[in-house]
Order: C-alpha cells, then structure tokens, then sequence
C-alpha cells in the first residue's frame, strides 16, 4: 500500500558543479610536496571510496557531497541508489553525467492533484527520456520505482531489454502502458524479483502476461497486480506462484475469485502478504471448499488486502489470520459494523489499518480498543460527495486518538468535525507525523459550535511536533494559518482547498514554515501579494501548486523573471482574450536544467 | 442535483444573503456592480454531470462561474477580506450549494465507483455509473449472478444472466433449475421422479410468475423492458405463486434493504 508515501529525506541535491577544491582540507595534498600529488588522492580516493559506499542515507549522501570536490567525486561515484522528487527538475543527462554506477533509480513525476483531474491529461511526466537515456549509461540497472509517471509500452520493452540484471520494477499511479508492456518485462527480466503494480492504469491489451513468465524456477518474490483491471489466465498464475518459491507479496486483482485464492494459498503458505482478489464465490458448488482451513495454514501473513467484491459470509474465513497481521486494507469492502468487530476483535497487533466509512464510528472504536499498536489509519469514504451521508464523524476519530496513542500516520475523510474534537486528538497522539483531514462538504464548521475549524487545526500543529505533513478542509480562516506558520515548524508537505480569507493566510505559511517542500492549494482566495511573499522560499521547494486561486499573469510573469531557475508554468489558461489575466493552475518548480521541452500546448511556461 | 438553486426563482433570495457572504473580491466599490451584473446573468447548471469529470469540464464551470455569483448559504463567520491585489472575475467557483467540483472530495477515481457498484451483498453486477472519465474502465465480469428463490422452495439457486440474451432462455433456466426442487418438495415420498415443467412464467398464464426486484428496491415483472435493460437492473429474482402475486408484490421482504443501512 503506497498511497502518498512521505519522503523523509529533502531532495536530491544535483548540482552540475561540485563545491570548489579546498586543499587545506586534503592533509595529504599539503605534506607531500616532492612526490607528485596523484598518489595520496589516490589513495584517499580508494578510502573514501571504501567508507562511503555504506553510506546509504540520501540526505548523508548530499552532505558528504558537499565537503570538498574529492568527497564529491567519490560520492558521486559510489551513490547506487538515486531519488529524485520532481522527474522536470533535471534532465536526465545530468543524472548519468553526474552518477556513473547506478542501480536503482526512484522518480516522481505529476504533482499529486493531477489524481484528482485538476490536471489535463498528457501534461507530461514521460519516463521515455530516462529509460532510453539510462539504458546506454547504466547497463547494470536493477531497479526502477516511478510514482505519476507517464510510460508506455515501448518505454518498457527498452526496460526489458536494456538491463540484463533487471530486478525490480514498481509502479505508483502510473499511466500510459497496458498488459502488452507488462508481459514484456515479465518474459524478458529474467531475474526479476519484484513486479508492482499499485494503483496505475493499466490498459488491457488482452495479453496473457502470466504466460509469458518464463517457464523455469523465478526469482520473483513480489508480484501485485491488483489495479490491473483485465481478467487473468489462472491456471498460469498458479503455474507461476508454483514455481516461484521466493514468492512472499502476491496482491491479486479483482478477476481471481475466492476459490482461486484458496487454490493459491494451498500452494504457497509462505506468504506473508497477500491480496485476496474479489473475496467472492463464483460458483455454487456443493462442497464449499474450506477457506478457513487454507488462511490457517498461511502462518506468515502480515499483511491482507484485496476483498474487491466482498461477499460478507465469507469473511471470517480470515479469522485465522487476524491475530499476526500487521497490515489490513478494508478500503474496497462495504463491510458493515457488525460485519467488522467480530474481525478486528483478533487483530491485536495491527499497526496499519485502511476501511471505508461504511464501518462507522462503531467500527472505529472496535479498534481502538483492540489496535493498540496502531501506527497508520485511513478511512474512505464509501460515497464520496460533498453531500453524502457520513457515517463516520469527530467521534470516532477522537476514540481511535484516545485509544491508539501510537498513532503516527492519518488520513479520514468524514462530513462532520469538531473543534474540541482537534484538540483532544492533538494531545492524545503526539506522535503524529502525518495528520490528513477531509471534511468532505466545502467550508463546513464545526458541527456543534458552528465555528472555523481554526482553533482545532491549530491544536494539532501546536501540539504534534513532529508533524511533517497536513492537509486542512472545513471552515478556515486566516487564523488557521497563523497557527501553522507559528508552530508548523517541521511541516514539509502541505495540502490546501477551499481555506483562508485572504494573501495573509498564504503569507503566514511561506513566512513561518522553513521546511516547507510541497506546497498544494486548490480553490482558496490567495493573489499576488501572497505569491511575492514566498519568493525567498521557491528555490528551496520541490514544488508550488495553485489553481483555482487569485493569481494573475502579471505577477507570475515577474517571478518567473526574478528566479531564473524556476520553471513556472501556468495550465490551462484561457485562450479567450478576456481571461488572459487570469491564472487557473500555476505549477512550479526549480529546475538545474532550465524549462522543459515537452510541454504540451496547454501549458504557458513563463 | 437535488437542493442545488438552479432557476431564476431563487434568485431574490440568494440577493439578500449577498451582504452577509464572504467577499473574494477586494475592490468594494468595483465589487457592487460586478455582483449585480453576475446577479442579471443566467443561473446555468455547470458541467452537470454528477461526478468529476475532466479539466474540460472544470474550464465551462469556471466560465460559468464568471457568471453566476457567489451562492454561499453557509454564510457565518465570514469578514470582508481587505485585500487590494488583483481580482479576476472568476475565482473559485466558491458555491457551498450542493454542485459537483471537479476533483472534491478528493478521493481518486478508482475508489470512486464503490457506492455504484457495490456487488458484496447483493453477489450480482451493476452497470458503473460512468461519467468519472478517464480512470474508469469498464470492469469486465465473468457472469453476471443473481440470486433467484422459488415460493414453497426453501434453496435458492443462482443464475448466471449473462449467458442469457432472452426472457424465453432465462424461462427455460428457472425451469431446469427448479424443477426437481419443486418436485421434491411436493412428493417428499420421491416418488414421480422429474416432476412437471414449469412453463408460463412470462404470461401469468401458468402456476408461477416470475418476478424480480430492482436496483432501487421495487419489486417488478419480469417481461416489460428490453432484456437489456432488465439485465442491468435486476438485483434478485423471485418466482412467485401466480395467485399471490398482488400480496408478493406489496410483502415482500428484502434483504438488501436491511444490509443497506
């Protein structure tokens, strides 16, 4: 499950230009005067070498980079694994000049509301220029993760082919390939170890692409196919997941029906993550196959997902389970309260746990109850309209605060908050990092006072000092924001729709929030005065999103001329003479390698 | 959609709310006659599709938007913002009336369709209800099953109605399914054997009805609406006493409606 996952290091520092040599730093360079100075770098070279490949840590990487032009060489030399945040950042030449020995490579792409189509579609993100660019400098490829990103079937039978040592290929909320590429890279990486596909679009092709496994023993020990919505051939997957005796993550999609599954897990009882299709029955059959008995034998599970159509009489088969999982993901299943306490009444050392609304406050305070070791939360909405029901409100989120004090991680959609409600939430859970809440209907106060959610989500930033990321709804003035730049010190992440009264709001953020790296506002009355504010800041950011704000050209315009190295980009403006003024997205974003060259006409690059 | 003050009508209300409403745009003096030119213009729907739909759409709702004013019924706790910068005609589309906004909440597409076709309980498909664009594919099903019970058989039997592509076939399936079962509940000594066809379930003319209930609850006759479309609402089956068919159609207990809520 990898919906948004938080970054925790700042980004990849790619300078062309390494920081000037400084020899009083190189004792070496000074004592030896007469022998000539290759052979202590040399030397010094191989150690640093030696020392630095354990270095693992992206942000150690940039900080060791930058002690002297030695320790930047061999930095660049020995950093194997690269992030990097915004694919438009840098060209990819700039990657394969800079590293020489790479061999996992993790880019991102669109910004996030692009999932929420405030984006047209082809704005961009291909992953064609990379992959043809890193199959000539780095043939030792492993491994490829790419989140938002635009890649076609072509672009992964370059892929397939180019790396002979090809391991691992994930895909996050990708687009523009089908099960034709998939079959590529799986008849063809024959070393491949991990096949994630999570939450992308995947054409259906009607290609086999289980078939095209090769025959012999595989190495694969992930396979997730869950979103790929096209009906598979099961007799080879269970030929596959028979041969394939590494395998511990299978994440099935919405084609494999429960006898299917019950079929896979008689065969392989050494997983410990598992994705359990549809969880219904297709057939009637007279003798119902013992699903309980197959989950018993499956000792290894941590982690469930799936349940795409479930069929509730055959939950409890799971029961079995429940008391080892660590993970459970109920995001697909209308599963009603009474469906659900029986179920999480066993899973005592859940730590992450996704649902829909449909199992209510009651549902919630089940888990409180029992889910002590509660890290992440995440509950969806079953209905997902402004004007929905809301089975969910303020109290059950209070009762998971009250009764998982470990609570980390949260994201919850509902119709109905409170202020107090906030703060009790705050001081309950001061571990928090990551506190995302959607009050679904737009500019809702608090149900019982009727006032902002201010002073709520001024709690939470006052009292969850570690928090890293928020995403604010409801009723929200100027006042919210104030809290955040006062106390939002840490926040590097930051989501905003339909808040705030006025450019102080923004101007409270950009001023107060030094560790500010991703900055989302949709719908909220923020101009230029706002936009100035921040200038000192955009250098430092990994990116700026605002539609639907108060921007005009005119000023976007003058930061684009006063930050050379910042592509600004303006979306979908109006072509009518009448609009031009006016901005509906900005998006922009520091750039070493100057403004993009695949923008398509829609985007204004200022 | 239901509650969203489209016409013309409302407008004097919305009038009167004005002076409480939150004011976006900075310039008062420019705000007055800008309101009350959106106030004449039409009060057009936007985009009107019930979900989100693509950037498109969102471009004709913003244009729209510069025509319709501000409908802000939460209006409370708002102040006049005081701000001098630029103020483009149309901002957000800030209504809180219950209109579609592209991309809120923000959930992505493919949590999207689970309300349309939540199939858990009901262990039968349902046609998506398109309109949430790009992301949604058609999802391809290996039969479309659906419960069907038989008065005076306490088992029920599915079927599968994707392999039917007529009321006469699906006549003919309830017939091979039931009836031996009703045979044998008839003659519990076993002594006929197969039993007697079950014909005319279609005409009202034979000892059964067949009859089935909808997507929205209602109880109906099989046989009114091209099969098609009867395929796409059926939820359950039912085959009913001929002469209990008014008592059936007002009686009839649903589970669905209990597991609904």
């Amino acid at each position: 499950m990898s919906e948004d996952d938080e970054d925790q290091s700042p980004p990849s520092d790619l300078r062309s230009q390494p920081p000037p040599c400084s020899p009083n730093k190189s004792r070496n360079c000074i004592s030896s005067s007469s022998s000539s100075q290759t052979f202590p770098d040399h030397v010094l070279e191989n150690v640093l070498e030696n020392v630095l490949q354990f270095l693992d840590s992206r942000c150690d990487r940039n900080a060791a980079s930058l002690v002297c032009k030695l320790w930047w060489k061999v930095e660049a030399l020995t950093r194997s694994e690269v992030f990097i945040g915004n694919c438009y950042a840098l060209s990819p030449a700039r990657l394969t000049q800079r590293f020489k020995r790479v061999r996992s490579l993790l880019l991102k792409g669109k910004p996030r509301f692009a999932d929420f189509n405030l984006m047209p579609p082809d704005w961009g993100a291909n992953f064609a220029p990379w992959v043809s660019t890193m199959a000539k400098a780095y043939p030792w490829l492993e491994k490829v993760d790419l989140k938002r990103m635009f890649v076609t079937d072509d672009d992964l039978a370059l892929l397939a082919e180019s790396f002979p040592g090809f391991k691992e290929l994930v895909l996050v909320c990708c687009e523009g390939f089908g099960t034709s590429g998939i079959a590529v890279v799986a008849n063809k990486c024959r070393k491949l170890k991990v096949l994630d596909l999570i939450e992308s679009e995947v054409t259906d092709d009607e290609v086999d692409w289980i078939s095209c496994f090769p025959e012999d023993v595989t190495s694969l020990e992930s396979l997730a196919f869950d979103c790929v919505e096209a009906p598979i051939n099961f007799k080879a997957l269970e030929g596959l997941v028979a041969r394939s005796p590494l395998l511990r993550k299978l994440r099935l999609n919405r084609f494999v029906s429960l006898e299917e599954v019950h079929r896979l897990l008689l065969g392989a009882p050494q997983l410990t993550s598992l994705g359990t299709g549809s969880f219904s029955q297709t057939h009637q059959s007279e003798q119902e196959p013992d699903y309980a008995a197959a989950f018993r034998a499956c000792k290894s599970v941590v982690c469930l997902s799936g349940f795409r159509e479930l069929m509730p009489e055959y939950l409890p088969a799971i029961l079995p389970v429940c008391a080892n999982l660590t993970s459970l993901n109920f995001s697909y299943a209308n599963i009603s309260p009474d469906m659900f306490k029986p179920i999480i009444h066993n899973c005592h050392k859940l730590q992450v746990f996704w649902a829909l609304d449909s199992i209510c406050d009651e549902g919630l305070q089940a888990v409180a109850a029992t889910c002590k070791e509660l890290r992440e939360l995440r509950i969806f909405p079953f209905d997902p309209r402004e004007d929905s029901e809301g089975p969910v409100s303020e109290l059950g989120l209070q009762a998971i605060s009250e009764g998982c004090r470990k609570l980390e991680s949260v994201l919850y959609f509902c119709q109905r908050m409170t202020n107090a409600a906030l703060v009790a939430i705050s001081q309950n859970c001061p571990e928090l990092t990551v506190f995302r809440l959607c009050i679904m209907g737009r500019h809702r106060p608090d149900h019982v006072t009727g006032k902002a959610m201010d002073e709520g989500f001024g709690a939470i930033v006052k009292n969850c000092k570690k928090l890293t990321r928020l995403a604010v709804s409801g009723l929200l003035t100027d006042q919210a924001f104030r809290y955040m730049g006062e106390y939002g010190k840490l926040i590097r992440t930051l989501s905003v729709a339909f808040a705030g009264d006025s450019d102080m709001a923004l101007r409270h953020v950009l001023e107060g929030c030094p560790k500010l790296q991703k900055l989302e506002i949709r719908d909220s009355p923020f101009g230029d005065v706002a936009l100035r504010s921040g200038m000192h800041r955009y250098y430092n950011m990994r990116f700026v999103w605002m539609s639907a704000c108060s921007l005009s050209m005119g000023c976007c315009k003058d930061v684009a001329r006063a930050m050379p190295n910042l592509v600004v980009e303006v979306i979908g403006s109006d072509d009518d003479d009448e609009n031009r003024e006016y901005v509906e997205t900005l998006y922009m974003y520091r750039s070493l390698d100057g403004p993009r060259k695949d923008a398509p006409q829609f985007v204004t690059i200022l | 959609m239901e509650g969203c003050p489209r016409n013309r009508e409302t407008c004097p209300k919305l009038l009167d709310l004005i002076p409480q409403e939150r004011k976006w745009y900075h310039d008062e003096g420019k705000n007055n006659t800008d309101q009350e030119k959106k106030l004449e213009l039409r009060l057009a729907p936007p985009g009107g599709d019930e979900e989100d739909g693509s950037v498109m759409k969102k471009k004709n709702t913003k244009k729209e938007a510069e025509d319709k004013t501000i409908f802000n019924l939460s209006g409370n706790h708002f102040s006049p913002s005081n701000k001098t910068n630029y103020a483009p005609h149309h901002i957000s589309q800030k209504r809180t009336a219950p209109g579609p906004v592209v991309g809120w909440p923000p959930v992505r597409s493919f949590r999207k369709n689970l309300a349309s076709s939540s199939s858990s309980k009901l262990g039968n498909d349902q046609i998506n209800k398109s309109g949430d664009g790009e992301k949604q594919a058609e999802p391809k099903r290996e039969g479309m099953f659906v419960k069907i019970n038989m008065d005076s058989v306490p088992i029920g039997r599915k079927v599968d109605l994707s392999a039917y592509g007529s009321y006469e076939q699906l006549s003919f399936a309830v017939d091979k399914l039931f009836r031996g079962l009703l045979a044998a509940q008839r003659d519990a000594s076993g002594g006929e054997g197969e039993g007697k066809p079950i014909i005319g379930l279609l005409d009202g003319k034979g000892e059964f009805t067949l009859t089935y209930e909808d997507n929205e609850g209602d109880k109906m006759l099989v046989g009114d609406v091209p099969w098609q479309m009867f395929v796409s609402s059926v939820k359950r089956l039912r085959v009913i006493k001929s002469s209990e068919i008014s008592s059936a159609l007002r009686f009839g207990c649903s589970k669905e409606d209990k597991m609904r809520n």
